[in-house]
């Protein structure tokens, strides 16, 4: 369950995002190579190794789209004054207590940010997407191909939209969420992950179902067996982590990419309370040009608490139940 | 300096050092005592040495000889498994059938010595009876058939591997049944706000002994697949030790008033997976769940039994 709504409302978070604001502002002066929030001597803290330390909590909530607007198509950047009125605006949209005339709406909207943790604020580069490249901030083209095999999918969908638990999508069936990865993205609530480092590992856990995904740093070769979240790899950089992940399988299926799907992370601790977590995806066969994601994670001392996806997913019952209901209904209608 | 510190950095300065070193350091004790507690923080620095399996001679002790980290603690990083057949029973118990006759031997219950200290759960009276109920359904009752995630201390001997990383803040430890992840709390946490599957681990060390005191696991969690159950009152206080390099013994003990009559005590080895470049692999059962889980809400006609 969702334990952390409460206290992401409260005043301190409220102070310190406004911190954060105003440390953008002051960073974003330098290079337009390097706009990213932190000094630039900033010393990474180290680990009984000697490696850079990224351990701790951080939370991919954030305001900012996946991909720039279009009416901001010719904007990457937002200025300070516009970055406070989207955020403004952007709680407004999420958090009002909104009620609605139809029962089934008025359930809907009584989602508000108690449910929801999308942030409070936009990234603290104040870029108007997380896609950095291309540089129109938008996710590239599907190859035909691809595209084709969406449309195959998604007509499928249409026909068979929940005959059993496998036409459902994984976020339903508690297999994988956009926020677990990898990638990871930020999604509608737990989005914060935790990094733990001994000299030969790193492990990511993901609030969202407990993932614990184990990253070796020795270099070893890589199997063969594919699976759902892949098989990651990591080395050091300078600083930086870099995770590289191969072998998903044919039904992982990452907004369209194939099982041969090439996705580098790079993690990079450019301040005690940003993580700059980025990922390019490269996937020839189903984008037509390699694209990558810059969120800059904000650390956060709040805990994190066991999300029982599956343990507790009455939706399928209710999804699967209402399926067979309503064919049940439209062939009494029929007789 | 505390004496706990400095005896720790002591040991973890002689560990470090060759047998030979050892061996001249031991008429040398006062100088190693002094860079004991002059260079703690080169120490801390340094890169961990694993001493050799048969290094146990020339003076040193038996913990000496195990691999440490940095703030001198034991090393238990790394990919340990249980091999007791316990999660079929933690008692002793003989082979015996599948609750599924069709897969035949393959289903058979694996026999087992036990784990339990003394052999006999101390139940309560409607305890022991909800114990055979339990076993009498557990096809259908068993959390594991669902893919649930297993609680403490089942998770520990599941015929899967778990990944133990240690932190100066959190001891992870992760499963590969179902994904399950634990994170041990170095610091007290302050109180679990609820319930949770995998419980609120807090750890501290005793000596060379790691000891866990886990407390809020729900009531849904058995011990094994023969139905021995808890209450949500369970406390279970878990000791991990390294009794070689290669070698953990593992106990717990288990409360739970509203159950048992007394405390009890579970004990076992784990053993580390040696393979060439072992790692913990995907586990993720809800797929294999899903049709005892919702098959009955199919679309008639349709789903995997329809296509063969």
């Amino acid at each position: 369950m969702h334990l952390r709504v409460k206290e992401s409302i409260g005043p301190g978070r409220a102070s310190r995002a406004h911190g954060l604001v105003a440390l953008a502002g002051a960073v974003l002066v330098q290079t337009a190579a390097a706009q990213v929030p932190g000094a630039e001597d900033y010393e990474v803290p180290r680990t009984a190794f000697g490696q850079p330390d990224l351990q701790g909590t951080w939370s991919n909530a954030v305001l900012t789209p996946l991909e720039r607007p279009p009416e901001l198509a010719d904007k990457a950047f937002l200025t300070e004054e516009e970055a406070l009125e989207y955020q403004r605006r952007r709680r407004e949209e999420t958090d009002m207590d909104r009620r609605a005339e139809n029962a089934a709406e008025d359930i809907f909207d009584a989602y508000n940010d108690f449910w929801w943790d999308w942030g409070e604020n936009i990234a603290a580069t104040r870029r108007t997407s997380l896609v950095i490249d291309p540089p129109d901030g938008r996710i590239p083209a599907l190859t035909p191909a691809a595209q084709a095999r969406a449309d195959a999918r998604a007509q499928y969908r249409q026909m068979h939209p929940a005959d059993g638990p496998e036409d459902r999508n994984l976020s339903d069936r508690c297999i994988n969420w956009p926020s677990a990865g990898p990638p990871m993205l930020p999604t509608a609530y737990n989005n914060n992950f935790q990094i733990a480092q001994n000299e030969e590992y790193v492990m990511i856990v993901n609030e969202m179902i407990h993932d614990a995904r184990i990253v070796p740093l020795d270099g070893r070769p890589r199997g063969g067996v594919r699976q759902w979240l892949g098989d990651s790899r990591g080395r050091w950089d300078g600083d930086t982590l870099v995770v590289e992940t191969r072998n998903f399988t044919d039904r992982t299926n990452f907004r369209g990419a194939t099982q041969d799907m090439q996705l580098t992370e790079r993690f990079t601790r450019v301040s005690d309370d940003i993580l700059l977590y980025e990922f390019t995806v490269d996937d020839p066969e189903a984008f037509t040009s390699p694209w990558t994601v810059q969120i800059p994670a904000r650390r956060t001392d709040e805990l994190m608490y066991e999300y029982a996806c599956h343990e507790g997913n009455q939706s399928m019952f209710g999804i699967l139940g209402g399926a067979r209901a309503a064919e049940r209904a439209a062939a009494g209608a029929q007789e | 300096m505390r004496l706990d510190a400095f005896w720790r950095r002591l040991r973890a300065a002689v560990a470090a050092m060759s047998a030979g070193a050892r061996a001249a350091a031991a008429t040398l004790l006062p100088a190693v005592m002094l860079a004991a507690c002059q260079a703690p923080m080169d120490q801390e620095r340094a890169t961990p040495q694993t001493a050799p399996p048969g290094a146990t001679a020339a003076g040193a002790t038996a913990a000496n000889a195990l691999p440490r980290n940095p703030d001198g603690r034991p090393k238990l990083d790394g990919i340990w498994q249980a091999l007791a057949a316990a999660n079929w029973d933690i008692r002793p118990h003989a082979a015996s059938h599948s609750p599924v006759p069709e897969l035949g031997a393959i289903g058979a219950a694996a026999p087992g010595l036990g784990i339990v200290e003394g052999g006999e759960i101390p139940y309560q009276p409607w305890a022991a009876e909800r114990q055979k109920e339990n076993f009498a359904d557990r096809l259908e009752l068993d959390p594991e058939g669902n893919c649930f995630l297993p609680g403490v201390p089942r998770a520990t001997y599941m015929p899967y591997p778990f990944q133990i990383l240690a932190t100066p803040a959190h001891v992870m430890i992760a499963y590969q049944y179902a994904g399950a992840v634990r994170t041990i709390h170095m610091s007290d946490p302050g109180p679990a706000p609820a319930n949770f599957w995998m419980g609120w681990s807090v750890g501290r060390w005793e000596g060379d002994t790691f000891v866990v005191e886990v407390t809020d696991q729900n009531d849904q969690t058995w011990f094994d697949r023969a139905g021995n159950h808890h209450s949500d009152a369970l406390r279970v206080v878990e000791r991990y030790r390294l009794t070689g390099p290669d070698h953990m013994l593992y106990e717990a003990t288990i409360e739970d008033p509203n159950v048992f009559t007394r405390p009890w005590t579970i004990r076992l080895p784990l053993y580390r997976r040696l393979e060439e470049n072992v790692a913990l692999m995907e586990f993720k059962c809800v797929e294999f769940a899903e049709e005892k889980m919702y098959g009955h809400l199919r679309k008639p006609g349709t789903g995997s039994a329809a296509n063969e």
